[in-house]
């Protein structure tokens, strides 16, 4: 075990010191990186900001019921029994709201009070509203339909909207932005395991020389190898924490203009960095494609030097 | 130690490089390759370091047939081996103490035990005090003698020399020499490719090679 830790502490002394031998190339090619791996970083902390918020937002969804303008205020009132049956088992509060009361409430929120008065009759039907609180995200927006439908075909009933369903559009939004996200960070995973691989190849040429000594004088290919494997690992792990550094640093500016848009709709709706443990894992995946790199590289370039 | 059982080395259908040679090297043996250029002296070399394998023929090194043996071995077979190159090949990018300890290295030695070594070595051959020069620095008869070094710091069983006094005056050829034989007389087995005629004549076993062919086996 104290052999094997002092090779790889040799392979990755001698990564350091091939890496400080050339540090303009080094810092170049973890630009290089780092701006590859920026992009997909950035749209993962998005989409980690937007994802409990659309959660939230999924939480409770609303079936607004608009009775027929004619219906008797009995069978209004008597529609809460059926309408109960129909949601059953599932957790709902259903709260009645008079023609007479929804025009008061009407005439306070919208400041359309005098417009309202000249109409002469009440143009609001009763209505009922169902708050749903068993369907916990937007994934359960059928079942919210399904129940739509039901509720459609009772008697007396007009109108029936689901109010959840611009939760469903936001929620297949998020899922198209999610693949296109996935599709990207291939697209730029590619990018920097082909970076790292040519850094790689130049390395090998820059050493061959002592890699022809090395294997001359008894070292074994694991030998010869581990410091190529560090440098590319070092090389995505320094570029992962430039990329994660600039990503964090953009939001401060991004959050000026995001809280000027979310102060008209009254929300104090900030981007925040990702959690720590997010962040060790995106860290770790840029070291592991930095060593993917690095690993296909030694593979077809020295293999060659045998 | 060594063995050769009509070997042949062919390159190409045009080149050949050995044809049919047969000869041994007992252990603790001193033994002169000799020969005008393109005799095939390297050749045979590099086939007991397992760099080239023979197109027929059998080579034993240490009981291990080279033709045969796997690649993971190889790495192990040169570790009893010391190789010494015309143009001694040290890197310049360090200095001849880490180009000496390096052998010691691959072997997973520790840096200092490495260091303490490596510093034995360079004192056998008279450049201890220049432990932290670079190799551009030394004459051709020194950067020899940093390779002699590198090549004895793992206690090899035996020393493959390709003319390591080529391209030095007399004086220090004869150094090179000199530090060839003490090791030789501890009881290293060396086999030198020369074709320096003074050095031949001082030699009591000369392998004798024109045209890959073996001419004299003394």
């Amino acid at each position: 075990m104290t052999l094997w830790f002092r090779q790889h502490r040799y392979a990755l002394a001698a990564a350091l010191v091939h890496l400080r031998r050339s540090p303009g190339g080094f810092l170049f090619n973890i630009l290089v990186v780092a701006i590859a791996l920026a992009l997909p970083f950035t749209g993962v902390t998005l989409l980690d900001n937007v994802r409990p918020m659309s959660e939230q937002l999924s939480v409770d969804p609303e079936i607004s019921i608009f009775l027929k303008q004619d219906t008797p205020r009995e069978q209004a009132e008597a529609l809460a029994v059926p309408l109960r049956q129909t949601v059953r088992d599932k957790q709902a509060k259903i709260v009645f709201t008079p023609r007479e009361k929804a025009l008061e409430q009407l005439k306070d929120k919208s400041g359309l009070a005098d417009v309202l008065t000249t109409l002469g009759e009440n143009p609001l039907p009763d209505s009922y509203v169902l708050k749903l609180d068993a369907f916990r995200n937007a994934q359960a927006g059928g079942d919210v339909d399904q129940l739509a439908a039901q509720i459609r075909a009772l008697p007396g009933v007009d109108t029936v909207q689901v109010d959840s369903a611009w939760v469903k559009r936001l929620a297949a939004l998020l899922n198209v932005l999610r693949l296109a996200l996935l599709l990207l960070a291939a697209t730029l995973g590619t990018v920097v395991v082909a970076v790292i691989f040519n850094t790689i190849r130049l390395q090998v040429m820059t050493q061959r020389e002592e890699i022809l000594v090395s294997k001359l004088i008894g070292a074994t290919d694991s030998f010869i190898h581990r410091p190529f494997y560090y440098t590319g690992a070092l090389l995505g792990l320094c570029a992962g924490g430039v990329a994660l550094g600039a990503v964090s640093l953009a939001l401060r500016p991004l959050n000026v203009a995001i809280a000027d848009f979310a102060r008209l709709y009254a929300s104090e709706f900030q981007l925040a960095p990702l959690p720590p443990l997010a962040m060790a894992g995106l860290l770790a995946l840029s070291a592991g494609l930095g060593l993917i790199g690095a690993l296909l590289s030694v593979q077809r370039h020295l293999s060659r030097l045998n | 130690m060594i063995e050769f059982r009509n070997v042949s080395k062919q390159y190409t259908p045009d080149a050949t490089a050995l044809r049919d040679v047969s000869f041994t090297v007992a252990k603790g043996e001193l033994v002169f390759l000799a020969g005008p250029s393109g005799a095939g002296k390297s050749t045979l070399l590099k086939m007991i370091a397992a760099v080239e394998r023979p197109s027929a023929g059998q080579v034993i090194v240490n009981g291990q047939d080279i033709a045969r043996i796997k690649p993971a071995a190889v790495p192990f077979l040169r570790r009893n081996l010391g190789l010494i190159f015309q143009q001694q090949r040290l890197l310049t990018d360090r200095s001849i103490l880490a180009n000496v300890m390096l052998p010691l290295l691959v072997t997973g030695a520790s840096r200092a035990q490495a260091e303490q070594r490596a510093r034995a070595a360079l004192d056998k051959v008279g450049l201890l005090e220049r432990a932290d020069a670079q190799p551009l620095a030394l004459s051709g008869g020194e950067q020899q003698r940093v390779s002699i070094a590198r090549a004895i710091v793992n206690r090899p069983q035996v020393i493959l020399a390709d003319e390591p006094t080529a391209n030095l005056d007399r004086a220090s050829a004869n150094k090179v020499l000199d530090a060839l034989k003490a090791f030789h007389s501890v009881g290293v087995t060396c086999l030198i490719s020369s074709h320096d005629e003074q050095m031949l004549d001082a030699a009591a076993r000369v392998i004798h090679l024109k045209q890959g062919q073996l001419e004299v086996a003394a």
